[in-house]
């Protein structure tokens, strides 16, 4: 097996590893020492148009606290991407100027996916994604800021910062219930969507396949930029499967709960049903709450098995990958050729899931970690940003059009969504309904 | 049916399904429904720690369990191995 060492540090799965890492590292340093601050920006909620009683302005918060935070995060990012693109050839030059311009426009996003009614709904991944399409699509991209246009490098960095949030120890906090509604239906809804988008719908595009599936039955936006990268999907791929998630997610938030009510279901069983097929966090917590207090609880305990998944689902697509889609028919791939092609942000991103949740944990805390989380998942979610601009920047709808392959890519992910809430329905009555098992109790005292 | 038609007809029920789900998702946001008073976030906070004080919203001892975690562990990496095999199964088939 031939292993080139200087990989280590030239290659951009490697680097993303080593950024990712020491992002995590001084955020650590910084919270259990408490000798600096290392947080970066974020723009609260403010309201344009909503008639509240109490408007909060946008410029209330632009004062000196957040503008320093800002130019921390500029230049923390700054400095480590800089080195990462210098070590993979590229000319600092010209990146430095540009990743300056992209890093406007990302603070251009926060800002508008900051405000209330547009963040309640939709946030910073559609908004990137408009603000980046509306530059190319209309005055184009010049040529001085496509050095910055580095989607999968922020998106790969971003991923090893998140593993440090995924913590092993929740995957016990439902017990076997949570397990089988989350964990068995899971992958089998990824099975039926992969046969259902390339045996029946007859869709090429592998990867765009792998990406929705994983988006409709893990959870959303983040399942879907940690497959869509193990899979090597194209930047529309992405931007596609995480629309469709976004808009769905809409409806299924105020729906789902109405349905669930209208059939009678008790609230254990609907939040369970809501947890486990609902996209994103936000909207599970929301939906479950409009069901009651142990709904909201029982549907946060099944989303939090979910959000553990991300990583082993990431880690089996890119194997998967490696050995079967992106291999020459009838050669078998050896042992050496699958680590090369192996995406190597995947072990970043275990790596950091290991230390957080069988280091760190056990050491300083379960406080002690969530406050470090609290630090890096603005890191996280600002190397995204940066990563979905890129994406519109780097796309035209003409190419989202063809993508869409006449429909069927809207059609799996319904039809997978679908098949997705009956199987997640029956795993949750076979397990909560009393048929077979005791029903669980919720200890729902705050 | 021939396959020009279905081909028109499939298109016509896309385009429908699309409209039909951004005026709907249009709709929710301008109402403002499914939101709660109680909590400063919506749908747009994809990820578990995107929520401002997740901590207060789930509670870590909110279910206790007799079965050890090295059980839900074992339980875990086996079905995940077993439905890669499965995968790697139904991807050799023809169509």
């Amino acid at each position: 097996m031939k292993t080139n060492l200087s990989n280590l540090w030239k290659k951009e799965d490697w680097l993303a590893v080593w950024i990712g890492f020491a992002v995590i590292a001084i955020a650590c340093i910084a919270v259990l020492t408490g000798a600096f601050d290392f947080a970066a920006a974020k723009f609260s909620t403010w309201h344009l148009w909503e008639n509240v009683a109490e408007k909060k302005s946008l410029l209330a918060q632009l004062n000196g606290a957040f503008w320093v935070k800002l130019l921390r995060t500029f230049l923390v990012l700054g400095v480590l991407f800089t080195l990462g693109v210098k070590l993979q050839g590229g000319k600092i030059k010209e990146y430095i100027p540009a990743f300056l311009v992209l890093f406007v426009l990302s603070v251009l996003v926060r800002l508008i996916s900051a405000e209330f009614t547009l963040n309640r709904y939709l946030e910073w991944a559609f908004w990137a994604l408009i603000v980046g399409l509306l530059i190319s699509n209309t005055v184009g991209v010049p040529q001085w800021l496509k050095p910055a246009i580095r989607t999968e490098f922020y998106i790969k960095t971003g991923l090893v910062i998140m593993g440090f949030s995924v913590l092993f120890s929740n995957i016990a906090k439902f017990g076997l219930y949570g397990l089988g509604i989350a964990w068995i239906v899971t992958p089998i809804v990824i099975l039926f969507m992969w046969w259902f988008g390339t045996k029946v719908l007859k869709i090429g595009n592998k990867p765009l396949v792998i990406t929705l599936a994983a988006a409709t039955s893990v959870c959303g936006t983040s399942a879907a930029i940690a497959t869509g990268a193990a899979a090597g999907a194209k930047k529309n791929d992405l931007g596609i499967a995480i629309s469709i998630s976004i808009i769905f997610t809409i409806l299924m938030m105020v729906f789902e709960p109405m349905i669930i009510k209208a059939v009678g279901m008790n609230q254990l069983m609907g939040g369970a049903l809501i947890g486990g097929t609902v996209d994103s966090t936000g909207a599970v917590v929301l939906a479950g709450n409009a069901l009651g207090a142990e709904a909201e609880q029982a549907a946060v305990l099944v989303k939090s098995i979910q959000n553990i998944l991300i990583g082993f689902i990431a880690f089996f697509v890119a194997l998967f990958f490696a050995t079967r889609v992106d291999k020459t028919e009838g050669k078998k791939v050896g042992a050496g050729e699958i680590w090369n092609r192996f995406p190597k942000f995947i072990i970043g991103f275990f790596v950091a899931s290991l230390v957080a949740s069988f280091l760190i944990q056990p050491l300083a805390g379960s406080d002690s970690v969530k406050a470090i989380n609290g630090v890096l998942d603005q890191y996280k979610n600002w190397c995204f940003v940066l990563a979905f601009t890129s994406i519109g920047l780097d796309t035209n709808f003409r190419e989202i059009a063809k993508q869409m392959q006449g429909g069927k890519v809207l059609w799996l992910y319904i039809v997978g969504q679908v098949f997705n809430i009956a199987l997640t329905f029956f795993a949750v009555w076979l397990l909560l309904s009393g048929v077979l098992f005791d029903v669980p109790v919720l200890d729902l005292y705050k | 049916m021939n396959p020009k038609r279905r081909k028109r007809i499939f298109r016509a029920v896309t385009i429908l399904t699309v409209v039909a789900v951004l005026g709907c998702a249009g709709w929710i946001m301008a109402c403002r429904l499914g939101l709660s008073p109680d909590y400063d976030f919506g749908a747009g906070a994809y990820y578990y720690a995107d929520i401002p004080g997740f901590e207060s919203v789930v509670r870590d001892d909110a279910y206790r369990t007799e079965v050890p975690l090295w059980v839900h562990i074992v339980l875990f990496l086996g079905w995940g191995w077993l439905m890669y095999r499965l995968w790697v199964w139904i991807d050799s088939r023809k169509p």
